[in-house]
């Protein structure tokens, strides 16, 4: 990370996963000129020094994405240095980058396996941009059983290290059994989207017609790691605008059942409650791109210090140790 | 110094808060060193008369010497509801409320109502801010009792150009701008005339993904230092401002967005 010291203006869009839709063009973190200057004033220092508290803490982004809005790899590089700003900002060390495929054709989730293969690909050549920092997983549909299969394979070899899929099946499918049982013979983390919004769905998740009927849901997951309690699943976004005390609630009892952090959603008791009903060891520090309140909403909860370094690093890297592939 | 211009202390009906006391607020204050906090009673949102709200918030206050210092009150009108006129100058002149929230969509009315234009110019002719926000909370997790603004359906979330009716209607009144939670893509007269209103942001809302481009967009003086807390949590507002490199924002730009917008909008 030392050598990168000055970037371009990057105005790349991240659409989030999460739902924001940057219609103005604001994204990402414009460059530096010099390092270790984002001093507090005097007063604040004397009380709290967020920035101190920032570099404190290793960090593993659980979640975090390339530009989703476009397989181009111009788009591409140019997105690389906002992730490389911040990564630099809140010394994030590893990224663990995905490209789900989030477009709509009429109305439904994009489950093409050309898609899938192309997205994927996007996310190999940013890994390949800052390969000590960028890491990688891949997408797939397991409907297309042999076509996933096989892009699993391809991106393994190439040194992708997880999966993220989308909703373009649910989690309890029946045709994810095999991807699970292949994702636990290599032991990776299954990471899917995933939502519990009542306001949006209705009361638990009525599906009024503004949610692909796929969406995975906390029940799903409670499913599906019951019927594989050796596999590692990753619940995405608890921040990510749904009901956060549901998912917790729901989940609680399901111990190979993983949350990331991350989203744009960062309200107050957040990381509390997900520690207090899942344990510190099953909270994985994540940002879906949204930079600021992924550290800001740890940060501000009442962990200890080895909580805290828990959530923002060793967690994540006690599921990539399984594999071999911690990052320390 | 650091001003939070967006805090609440009171009740959510669909979620237990943490830290929604004057008590319990100050201490949040004092562990990350926020020295003043411009609050209201969320109560006032929910209750048909606001001025129960407000006078619960008074009394919050003066229940103990070392509140004085550490809040200033803003109070909760709604202006379409019997005696407001005259709760607005209670409020003023009897319970040293420094400035006013307003809540359309909670209290079911139109930005530009002539009822809310009378109020936000009564405001201003007491030489005090009035604050509207985007949302209160993020409709996708919203209880589906509370309003019916929600993201991805055809009644969405408000976005700036939803607020700046009532700017355009009275352009010499003072705002404070809360939880920045959603992009408009504004015209050059929009952006003129956010530019060229006593208005200041604040830095709690999810829609400011690079401080530094809005710094640039908007302008240093138009940004101060906001936690919506107690829904949002208490230091991503702050992060915003410490994270900026030196050469976005030098060190009395930080003491712009830290306190010194606040001041000059709050008269301090």
């Amino acid at each position: 990370m030392s050598g990168l010291s000055r970037r371009k203006f990057v105005c790349g869009t991240a659409f989030s996963a999460a739902g924001i839709v940057m219609s103005d063009g604001f994204s990402g973190f414009i460059p530096r000129s010099n390092s270790g200057s984002n001093s507090s004033s005097e007063s604040s220092e004397k009380k709290y020094n967020i920035m101190q508290e920032v570099m404190k803490y290793r960090k593993i982004d659980s979640h975090v994405h390339v530009n989703l809005s476009s397989t181009n790899s111009e788009v591409q590089k140019k997105f690389a240095e906002v992730l490389m700003n911040y990564s630099e900002r809140m010394k994030v060390e590893k990224l663990m980058l995905s490209n789900p495929v989030t477009r709509l054709i009429n109305s439904i989730p994009d489950g093409r396996p050309e898609s899938f293969i192309a997205n994927n690909n996007s996310v190999l050549g940013v890994m390949k941009i800052y390969p000590k920092i960028f890491s990688g997983s891949f997408t797939f549909n397991p409907v297309h059983a042999k076509e996933s299969m096989d892009e699993i394979k391809r991106c393994v070899d190439l040194g992708m290290v997880n999966a993220k899929a989308y909703y373009q099946t649910k989690i309890n499918d029946p045709s994810y059994y095999p991807i699970v049982e292949k994702m636990i013979d290599l032991k990776m983390v299954i990471h899917m989207h995933a939502e519990a919004q009542i306001g949006v769905g209705g009361y638990r998740m009525k599906y009024n017609g503004y949610k692909p009927l796929n969406v995975s849901i906390p029940d799903d997951f409670v499913d599906i790691a019951k019927r594989y309690p050796e596999a590692i699943f990753q619940y995405a976004h608890i921040g990510g605008g749904g009901d956060w005390e549901y998912m917790c609630k729901t989940l609680k009892n399901s111990p190979n059942v993983y949350v990331d952090t991350s989203g744009s959603n960062n309200e107050e008791n957040l990381i509390d409650f997900a520690v207090k009903q899942l344990g510190e060891n099953r909270v994985l520090f994540g940002s879906d791109n949204c930079y600021y309140q992924c550290v800001g909403k740890i940060l501000a909860s009442n962990l200890n210090e080895s909580q805290m370094k828990k959530i923002f690093f060793e967690n994540y890297n006690n599921l990539l140790r399984k594999g071999g592939r911690n990052v320390d | 110094m650091l001003i939070d211009i967006n805090a609440y202390v009171g009740h959510w009906p669909f979620q237990q808060l943490k830290y929604n006391t004057c008590e319990a607020l100050l201490q949040r204050m004092n562990k990350f060193g926020v020295d003043v906090s411009v609050i209201s009673n969320l109560n006032g949102i929910f209750y048909k008369n606001t001025q129960s709200a407000n006078e619960e918030l008074y009394e919050e206050i003066r229940s103990n010497s070392k509140f004085k210092d550490r809040f200033i009150p803003f109070a909760v009108i709604n202006p379409i509801y019997a005696g407001w006129r005259d709760d607005l100058e209670t409020c003023v002149t009897k319970l040293d409320m420094k400035g006013v929230r307003i809540y359309p969509k909670y209290h079911d009315f139109d930005i530009i109502d002539p009822a809310c234009i009378e109020l936000v110019k009564r405001v201003r002719d007491y030489g005090l801010p009035v604050a509207f926000n985007y949302r209160m909370v993020d409709s996708r997790q919203r209880s589906w009792m509370d309003i019916g603004y929600v993201v991805g359906t055809a009644k969405k979330e408000w976005n700036l150009k939803d607020i700046i009716p009532i700017i355009k209607a009275v352009p010499d009144a003072k705002y404070m701008i809360l939880n920045f939670a959603n992009a408009a893509v504004l015209s050059p007269e929009e952006i003129n005339l956010v530019k060229n209103t006593d208005l200041i942001f604040d830095t709690s809302g999810r829609t400011i993904t690079n401080m530094a481009e809005f710094l640039n967009l908007y302008g240093t003086n138009k940004f101060a230092f906001g936690t919506h807390s107690p829904i949002l949590d208490y230091l991503t507002g702050l992060l915003r401002i410490e994270s900026l490199y030196s050469n976005e924002a030098d060190e009395n730009t930080k003491e712009l967005l830290r306190s010194g917008n606040a001041k000059r909008m709050l008269g301090l």
